[in-house]
């Protein structure tokens, strides 16, 4: 009971930012695993900032929730805030890794002449687009609603 | 309670600031690789270029953009005007001023293609289209067909907003309108309403009786449509009610003869208009057919205005002078070319493949890479080498009407030659020329009645001499004209030939030209042509040029099939022979050469010719006769089969099975790690015009270039060339100016907005169909003047501004950017265009040096062809361009010659064009659509000074992840530092770009950066989120350290 009364919005808000960027590697994977112009078409340094932002929110969640008080508990929410504050700056970087990586692609998909673009929109293509589209909007709630967090703490006042 | 609240507070701006910080950091870098496709998107300019008219070497012709608008316009008239072929002309059909109307049938008559703006077309507001220009000279438009068809078709303006700006974006579009789209070999529906539709579709049912059949005239028009990427296919047409009937799309289709059949029984004459780039299949309504029409006239893809031009010409108002660039015939199928047309994989493609199995390629460890044709020809998908599928052009130079021809010429003079055999044969079991050919290369009726004879001939027998023929022209008629005289020669085909495999055509056309001639007088025109043409490669016995000992017949004719029957009746043959019709004029030998020369053209430009294309020939892979290509002194035994079903070729069959895979996998060149490449340094030396004097503008190898480049980094060399599409970047040590291209065939696409009336022009108002059918290489010059003098207007000085690719076949879906299918009309077009241009200082690059003449995986088919195919047909229709009128740009073909991308062929690029041809202009890449396809050290190795990616700002190879490239991961600087011959070689290759600057109009003008509004947000968010991540970051702190007031007061 303690321990629920102890989750603040501050904690729900980061474990949403967590969920939606672990969501957002998800659609990332699948995107290139699936059909269509961006199959297999990596983009490792979005993956090192979605990963490492995911892992700096689980630190700070983790850190928020340790049972401690006094100068501990400070330093420990101090902690946890910087990883709250960096965090969406992580995801920013993932946005525009991706979107460097898929810009091109997007350009043909959708901006070829029109003479082309029988061959250029197929349908798989077209859906690796949707897929590409999806991820950076996945990526970009995530980078937002982790703002939205770091304005919440996530230790009640004693 | 004030900490309790600040902290989250200032937590929260922290996080919101870093985030700005990043976004705009990163994001300024991502905006600046893209910094022309934003500006072109976000309508903003980010270069600005200052002329110092007191020093430009290249100024405008036209002092206001009135007349150079004016001047663009008037070549587009004139290109309808001498463009528009008259092919049949019975009953007094043409010209139309001795009749008192004419109705218009066909969607195509109300909206000629193209109709729509874009790459295709100008869109000025001012622009005339066929029923406007009909009405404009006076003649009367029968109403009750033009309003059917005006509102069947209800042309409307469909309004698309941009995503990006939201600005309304205008198109014409049609509630019925013939199919635009070609496709890639899939079915093609031709979407003409039949006449059996008229009524249900709102014809009154009385409508016949509305038009005055005596005294009209019905001209049906009818479209067939190109596009990049596009091919049609053989079979595969769609009727108007969508249907599947297996005839050839490029037919005219039961429905659109129904049209032709109503246009016949209410009007008293019927013309046919055909409007289009590609030969179309037009026996039904030629003589004899069972549509039989009174008159046929081509009349290309229009542009702007050229339909003022051909109204000219069906009115009257100017004699007709155009003809044909193709030869039309009655069977595509009997087209050699045809055979091999497509292409297929190798019976073991899949040994190409870099897998587990076959084992991976270690430029890409561990990488799938798949053998298959890319998605398209834009890529994506799984990595693929592109390079399973193959064709072979064993059609030698037997293009188009040369096949035709000289199997006729054979026919008559050359018995054993069995030019009379079923081979190739479509319309009985024994060919004959009549039953195959409707009309031929160079047909084109005049209105006024003449005579063109040869009165003179003069061959400078030499590599820089000249063929000058003087031609008398004889008006017959009673009005004042001009007329076209076209020069054509049959060179001996001898026992030497024979025994060595070199062909020759029995007629080949030279060059042309027009002249004006009054009634009942004559005129004399002298048509120059460089001799060199005159000399066939022999690429199995001397490895050269030779030229044959014997008589050369030159005759000036109206048409190729009229020059034929001009050189068997000099040889003394006549229709008792089978020659189909008499001579109608004479041909002049000249037997100069008294015995066979392999020495007079085998030095050019002071460089050996010799054979450098072995490899280009799937014999040279096979190790055996795989291929037999077409030979005239055996038409039957050497007519071309179809290699890719009807022999197997396997790859690993090859003695050279090894090294053909790894050229098919792009291994062109390896890197070396042995020799140290010196790095750049600063030496002061810069690219400026107080350091480019006279000495350095005239001689590329002047000391001051090797200076130059040789303080460009590594880094910067290897890296500008690899990424050079879109803009050329400025180098570090040279300060060269940015230089921006442009598209397209028909000129600048961009247009000029007159600042003080805010009247916007569109310069790119040519038609490269009618240019090339108005065989005026005089009109082409005049029209290279006039693309130059735009670019001037519009400040812009490269552009992709002409396509000298063959029509191989009439099937390619880009063929409405091409000249011709003969190659030196092709050549003295692109001379006159290209001439043009390089004189007002821009940079034209014609599309797509060596034979991209398929769409149909283009982006990595390997085309295999002999030595004598490769330098007489589509490299000759180049060779004009580039190295007689010394145009300043080339872009090389997608495709590949042999195994290797065309792109990465030192054959082509090094030994062809940079040293027998001494070009010493800009050579690009097609769009590098696949990493795996396109190999950077092979194209810089070749002499590619400019691979056409389509970022900007990236002249380096160590942008990518880890310090490697951003493309090619197994490039950096550690990679290629140890290679000096690969960093000169890219020196190199930028030095003659940086020469070609030099020496155009760029030099002109000063290019300086300026910071658009969107430069101005991203450095005030970087600015303004940084102090507030410093400050909120800090207070954040400050509370979150110091103890809360509560608990102090507790």
């Amino acid at each position: 009971m303690n321990s629920i009364k102890k989750i603040t919005p501050g904690i729900i808000l980061t474990v949403i930012t967590l969920l939606l960027s672990v969501i957002s590697i998800i659609v990332y994977n699948t995107n290139i695993a699936g059909e269509g112009y961006f199959h297999n078409a990596a983009v490792s340094n979005a993956v090192k900032f979605n990963v490492l932002g995911i892992v700096v929110l689980a630190v700070a969640i983790v850190l928020a929730l340790v049972p401690v008080e006094g100068v501990l508990a400070k330093v420990l929410t101090i902690l946890s805030d910087v990883c709250r504050i960096v965090a969406p700056a992580l995801f920013i970087a993932a946005v525009l890794a991706i979107v460097t990586a898929r810009v091109e692609g997007f350009a043909f998909i959708y901006f070829s002449n029109v003479e082309v673009l029988q061959e250029v929109q197929t349908p798989a293509n077209i859906s690796s687009a949707h897929g590409a589209i999806a991820n950076i909007v996945f990526l970009a709630i995530t980078a937002v609603v982790g703002i939205v967090s770091a304005f919440f703490s996530t230790r009640k006042e004693a | 309670m004030r900490t309790k609240v600040l902290v989250p507070a200032m937590r929260g701006v922290a996080a919101l600031s870093a985030s700005l910080l990043v976004l705009s950091t990163l994001g300024a870098d991502v905006a600046e690789t893209y910094r022309k496709n934003l500006d072109d998107v976000l309508g903003t300019t980010s270069y600005v270029t200052s002329t110092d008219a007191d020093s430009a070497r290249f100024v405008s012709d036209y002092e206001t953009v009135e007349d150079m608008a004016a001047a663009a316009k008037d070549i587009a008239i004139r290109e309808g005007q001498e463009g528009t072929v008259i092919m049949k002309n019975d009953n007094d059909a043409l010209p139309l001023s001795g009749t008192s109307e004419v109705a218009l049938f066909g969607l195509a008559a109300y909206a000629p293609y193209p109709y729509n703006a874009g790459d295709f077309r100008g869109g000025n507001d001012d622009a005339v289209e066929l029923l406007q220009a009909f009405e404009d000279a006076g003649v009367t438009v029968n109403s009750t067909v033009k309003d059917f068809y005006v509102n069947l078709m209800n042309k409307h303006e469909v309004v698309t907003q941009n995503m990006w700006t939201g600005a309304d974006e205008y198109s014409i579009g049609f509630d019925y309108i013939y199919n635009t789209t070609v496709g890639d070999m899939v079915d093609f529906a031709i979407t003409e309403v039949p006449a059996n539709e008229f009524e249900n579709l709102g014809l009154a049912s009385d409508w016949k009786s509305k038009i005055n059949k005596e005294d009209t005239t019905a001209i049906c028009v009818f479209a067939r449509p190109g596009g990049e990427s596009n091919t049609y296919g053989a079979g595969t047409a769609v009727n108007y009610a969508g249907e599947k009937t297996g005839e050839d799309p490029l037919a005219l289709s039961e429905d659109e003869l129904s049209v032709i059949d109503a246009a016949k029984e209410t009007c008293s004459k019927v013309v046919v208009l055909l409007n289009t780039g590609n030969a179309m299949l037009i026996s039904d309504i030629a003589e004899g057919g069972a549509h039989e029409v009174d008159g046929i006239a081509y009349i290309g893809c229009i542009n702007d205005y050229q339909c003022i031009g051909i109204v000219d010409v069906l009115t009257g108002k100017v004699n007709a002078t155009g003809a044909l660039t193709e030869a039309f015939v009655a069977d595509n199928s009997s087209i050699p070319a045809v055979q091999n047309f497509g292409g297929d994989y190798y019976a073991d493609a899949e040994t190409l493949a870099a897998n587990a199995e076959n084992g991976y390629d270690e430029r890409y460890p561990n990488v799938d890479i798949t053998n298959t044709s890319a998605v398209g020809s834009f890529g994506g998908g799984d990595p693929t080498y592109s390079g399973g599928e193959y064709i072979v052009e064993a059609e030698s130079i037997y293009v188009g009407y040369k096949y035709y021809e000289t199997r006729y010429f054979d026919a008559i003079a050359n018995p054993t030659f069995n030019a009379a055999s079923a081979a190739g044969s479509t319309q009985g079991a024994g060919w004959n020329y009549g039953d195959e050919m409707v009309y031929s290369f160079g047909h084109g009726l005049s209105y006024l009645p003449y005579e063109q004879n040869i009165k003179s001939v003069e061959v400078e027998n030499t590599v820089d001499g000249n063929v000058t023929a003087v031609v008398e022209v004889k008006n017959n008629g009673d009005a004042d004209g001009n007329f076209l005289a076209q020069l054509y020669v049959s060179q001996p085909y001898t026992d030497y030939d024979k025994e060595n495999l070199v062909e020759k055509s029995a007629i080949m056309f030279l060059n042309s030209a027009k002249v004006f001639v009054p009634a009942g007088e004559t005129a004399e025109v002298t048509i120059e042509v460089p001799a060199k043409y005159l000399a066939s490669y022999d690429y199995k016995n001397a490895k050269t040029y030779i030229l044959d000992a014997g008589d050369y017949y030159f005759t000036a004719a109206a048409g190729a099939h009229e020059a034929v029957n001009n050189v068997l009746a000099a040889q003394g043959f006549t229709t008792a022979d089978g020659m189909d019709a008499d001579a109608k004029g004479t041909a002049t030998a000249w037997n100069g050469n008294k015995e066979l020369d392999t020495v007079t053209y085998s030095i050019e430009n002071d460089v050996e010719v010799t054979n450098v294309a072995d490899d280009a020939d799937l014999n040279y892979w096979t190790g055996e006769d795989t291929v037999t290509y077409l030979s005239r002194q055996d038409w039957e035994g050497t007519y071309p089969i179809n290699y890719n079903k009807d022999v197997q070729i396997t790859l690993a069959d090859s003695p050279k099975a090894e090294e053909w895979i790894n050229l098919l996998k792009g291994k062109v060149y390896e890197i070396a790690s042995d020799s140290p490449a010196t790095e750049g340094e600063d030496k002061g030396i810069r690219f400026d015009a107080t350091s480019i004097g006279y000495e350095q503008l005239e001689n590329v190898n002047d000391k001051y270039w090797n200076e130059l480049v040789s303080q460009i980094t590594i880094d910067e060399a290897i890296g500008a060339v690899i990424h050079g599409g879109s803009q050329t970047d400025t180098l570090t040590n040279v300060d060269n100016p940015i230089v921006l291209q442009n598209e397209g065939v028909c000129g600048f696409s961009a247009a000029y907005t007159d600042e003080a009336t805010g009247k916007v022009y569109h310069f790119n108002v040519n038609s490269q169909t009618l240019l090339g059918s108005s065989f005026n290489p005089q009109l082409a010059y005049e029209w290279g003047l006039v693309e130059g003098n735009s670019g001037l207007w519009l400040e812009r000085y490269q552009l992709w501004g002409t396509g000298l690719t063959l029509k191989r076949t009439p099937y390619n879906g880009r063929n409405y950017e091409y000249i011709s299918e003969d190659p030196m009309l092709t050549n003295r077009i692109g001379y006159g265009t290209l001439k043009g241009c390089t004189e007002k200082g821009i940079l034209n690059g014609p599309k797509h040096l060596g034979f991209n003449d398929q769409e149909h995986t283009r982006n990595g088919i390997a085309v295999y062809l002999n030595e004598q195919k490769l330098r007489e047909t589509d490299l000759r229709g180049f060779q004009g361009g580039l190295e007689d009128a010394k145009g300043l740009a080339v872009m090389i073909a997608f495709n590949r010659l042999g195994p290797t991308n065309a792109s990465a062929y030192a054959p082509l690029i090094t030994n062809i064009l940079r040293q027998e041809w001494a070009f010493t202009g800009v050579i690009s890449t097609d769009m590098v659509n696949n990493i795996y396809y396109f190999t950077p050290e092979g194209s810089v190795m070749a002499g590619i000074t400019q691979m056409a990616d389509f970022a900007t700002n990236d002249n380096h190879i160590n942008l990518g992840e880890g310090g490697v490239d951003g493309s090619w991961g197994y490039l950096s600087l550690d990679a290629v530092k140890n290679d000096s011959a690969l960093v000169e070689k890219a020196r190199e290759n930028l030095k003659y770009q940086l020469y070609t600057f030099a020496n155009s109009a760029l030099m002109n003008v000063s290019t300086e950066k300026v910071e658009v509004w969107w430069d101005t947000v991203l450095n005030t968010i970087k600015l303004a989120s940084g102090i507030l991540l410093v400050v909120s970051a800090l207070l954040w702190l400050v509370f979150s350290v110091k103890p809360s007031k509560s608990k102090e007061e507790n």
